[in-house]
């Protein structure tokens, strides 16, 4: 299939039936969940409630993982990146991901922020541009203009975590998984991250895992509440977090989980 | 008087921190403080035996060496030189190391990255067994693999390929390693960041796991320059330096071998000497290296995800 491919109903990423197992326990049970163009989703639950492997299975991370089944259809502008014939890279380099901790490369901070462009062979201009663009939308690049040939290891964390946003932005995709992308932060460095991911949901799809109901509140547009590997509610932020209609969703609102 | 808890008072039984000292407290710090002379004492005893060796094989081989010793090619038991068993020495090693190294790396990245689990356990275990091989059935191994069946014959390349045999497991086993522990979110965010697996390994995997298997490399030259069965089974020792891998050629741990029960003042006996003189040297040498070059590795990955 080539050409532009209409999404069949407006959302840039659509989650159908989608099931996960490993070979004791259902993991993710039949959710469907659509992501429309610029949003920023929160997908909120308990610990093990499935959440992670929620994302991993919107890149095909979750491949990585030995012993994982997935089931159902997870539609990218209308096409199924589990389908045969659709390369993991390709479905990789569209829909990028941020991780827990910072996970920087033994490299400098230019060459970190070039890696996803060094991989497909840009050019050196290209290369300049783009990483210049990525370190200025994921908001490191004031701090770092000065020196960018730097080891990367010699910033801090939250500085390291926007340097892996700038990572995954450079090669400007049109969805960003971020996976409790602050979790290992201080709240100063939390602080910038949020700021980050607020003027980005303007422009991309994010979808944010988080277990910080405050975090989904301050940054979400929406929320998607998961529980045992099942969606419970997804709606407006205010509506779910303001107005939950199931208990369990009260419940964990209510910091009676964890 | 206020209630005032002074040394002489009455506390609580589980306030008072001196109850403990009794004879176990006493016998622990003794034995702290007997361990702590003895420890140094046994060092000694281990190193001892080493440093005379080293000194007893340099007193014996320095004074007979030369720059000609080292650098004649002529016939080395007619000449009494060096120059042909440190020339065919250099090039068993080489090329058994280069072997080596392209089967330990290829086994070792295969089997932390690319091989199904089980697959990957067997690989493990097959060189895990070679590595517990004695070097001797290694030699046999050779000796029918390319002596008799591939009809090398007692020739340089089929020592090579024996010796690059005896070294593999050794390779493969830090290539392993190295790539196993590479923490697993960075190689998540790799594949995240749309690498294949190929650019992984050599973008991001290789720098990282680049010093320990250096250190692997190193430390099976150090174990296959002082082996003598692989060689001697399958190999004729040489007088002169091979012109084709198929003629016979000599390693430096033959004439120790052959050497070291000739009568005093032999050509055989200094040779022996001298042949265990560079081979100490080359030990030493590769140790240093290995120190120097991977703590300098190391110090560049300091702050690498943990």
């Amino acid at each position: 299939m080539s050409g532009v491919l209409p999404a069949s109903n407006g959302s840039v990423l659509s989650i159908q039936g989608l099931s996960v197992s490993s070979k004791d326990r259902t993991i993710l049970d039949r959710i469907d969940l659509d992501f429309g163009p610029r949003s920023l989703t929160a997908v909120v639950g308990p610990s093990g409630c499935g959440k992670t492997t929620l994302v991993r299975t919107l890149n095909r991370m979750v491949e990585l993982t030995p012993g994982l089944s997935v089931e159902g259809s997870v539609l990218y502008l209308g096409q199924d990146i589990y389908e045969s014939g659709i390369d993991p890279v390709l479905v990789r380099r569209r829909i990028g991901m941020v991780f827990q901790r910072p996970t920087v490369f033994p490299m400098s901070v230019f060459e970190n922020a070039a890696f996803g462009l060094r991989l497909i062979h840009e050019s050196e201009e290209e290369i300049d541009r783009a990483v210049r663009e990525a370190l200025t939308r994921s908001g490191l690049w004031d701090e770092v203009k000065g020196d960018l040939n730097r080891s990367a290891f010699s910033l801090s964390g939250g500085q390291q975590q926007r340097l892996c946003i700038a990572r995954a932005l450079a090669v400007r995709p049109k969805v960003l998984l971020l996976d409790e992308p602050t979790s290992a932060l201080d709240p100063a460095a939390t602080q910038r991250i949020e700021a980050t991911m607020q003027r980005l949901k303007e422009e991309i799809v994010l979808v944010l895992v988080t277990h910080n109901v405050g975090q989904a509140a301050r940054v979400s547009d929406r929320v998607a509440f998961l529980h045992s590997g099942r969606l419970i509610e997804v709606g407006p932020t205010a509506d779910i977090l303001e107005r939950p209609r199931n208990p369990l969703t009260v419940q964990f609102i209510t910091g009676r989980f964890e | 008087m206020a209630t005032n808890e002074g040394p002489n008072e009455r506390i609580d039984p589980a306030d008072d921190l001196r109850r403990g000292e009794t004879w176990g407290l006493r016998w622990r710090t003794g034995f702290d403080r007997w361990m702590g002379l003895l420890l140094p004492l046994l060092f000694a005893v281990a190193i001892l035996p080493i440093a005379d060796l080293v000194y007893f094989i340099s007193a014996k081989a320095v004074p007979t060496l030369s720059w000609h010793v080292v650098t004649s090619y002529s016939d080395y038991q007619a000449h009494d030189t060096l120059g042909v068993p440190l020339m065919t020495t250099f090039l068993f090693m080489a090329l058994a190391t280069s072997i080596a190294v392209v089967l330990g790396l290829f086994g070792g990245i295969a089997a932390a990255e690319f091989l199904p689990e089980r697959a990957a356990g067997w690989v493990r275990m097959s060189a895990n067994l070679l590595a517990g091989m004695p070097s001797v059935i290694v030699g046999y191994f050779g000796y029918f693999a390319f002596v008799l069946y591939f009809g090398w014959g007692l020739s340089f390349i089929a020592g090579v390929f024996t010796l690059a045999f005896f070294m593999t497991p050794y390779v493969y086993r830090t290539a392993d390693l190295a790539f196993s522990s590479i923490p697993r979110p960075i190689r998540e965010a790799a594949y995240g960041s749309g690498a294949k697996p190929v650019q992984y390994i050599l973008r991001v995997g290789a720098p990282i796991a680049f010093p320990q298997i250096l250190t692997g490399v190193f430390l099976a030259m150090a174990i296959g320059v002082g082996e003598t069965a692989p060689i001697i089974l399958t190999t004729q020792p040489g007088l002169l330096v091979p012109s084709t891998v198929f003629q016979p050629a000599v390693f430096m741990t033959y004439l120790i071998w052959t050497g070291f029960s000739q009568p005093a003042g032999s050509v055989a006996l200094t040779l022996a000497y001298q042949a265990a003189f560079f081979i100490i040297v080359v030990v030493l040498a590769l140790n240093i290296v290995v120190r120097v070059v991977a703590g300098r590795f190391r110090k560049r990955l300091q702050g690498l995800y943990q």
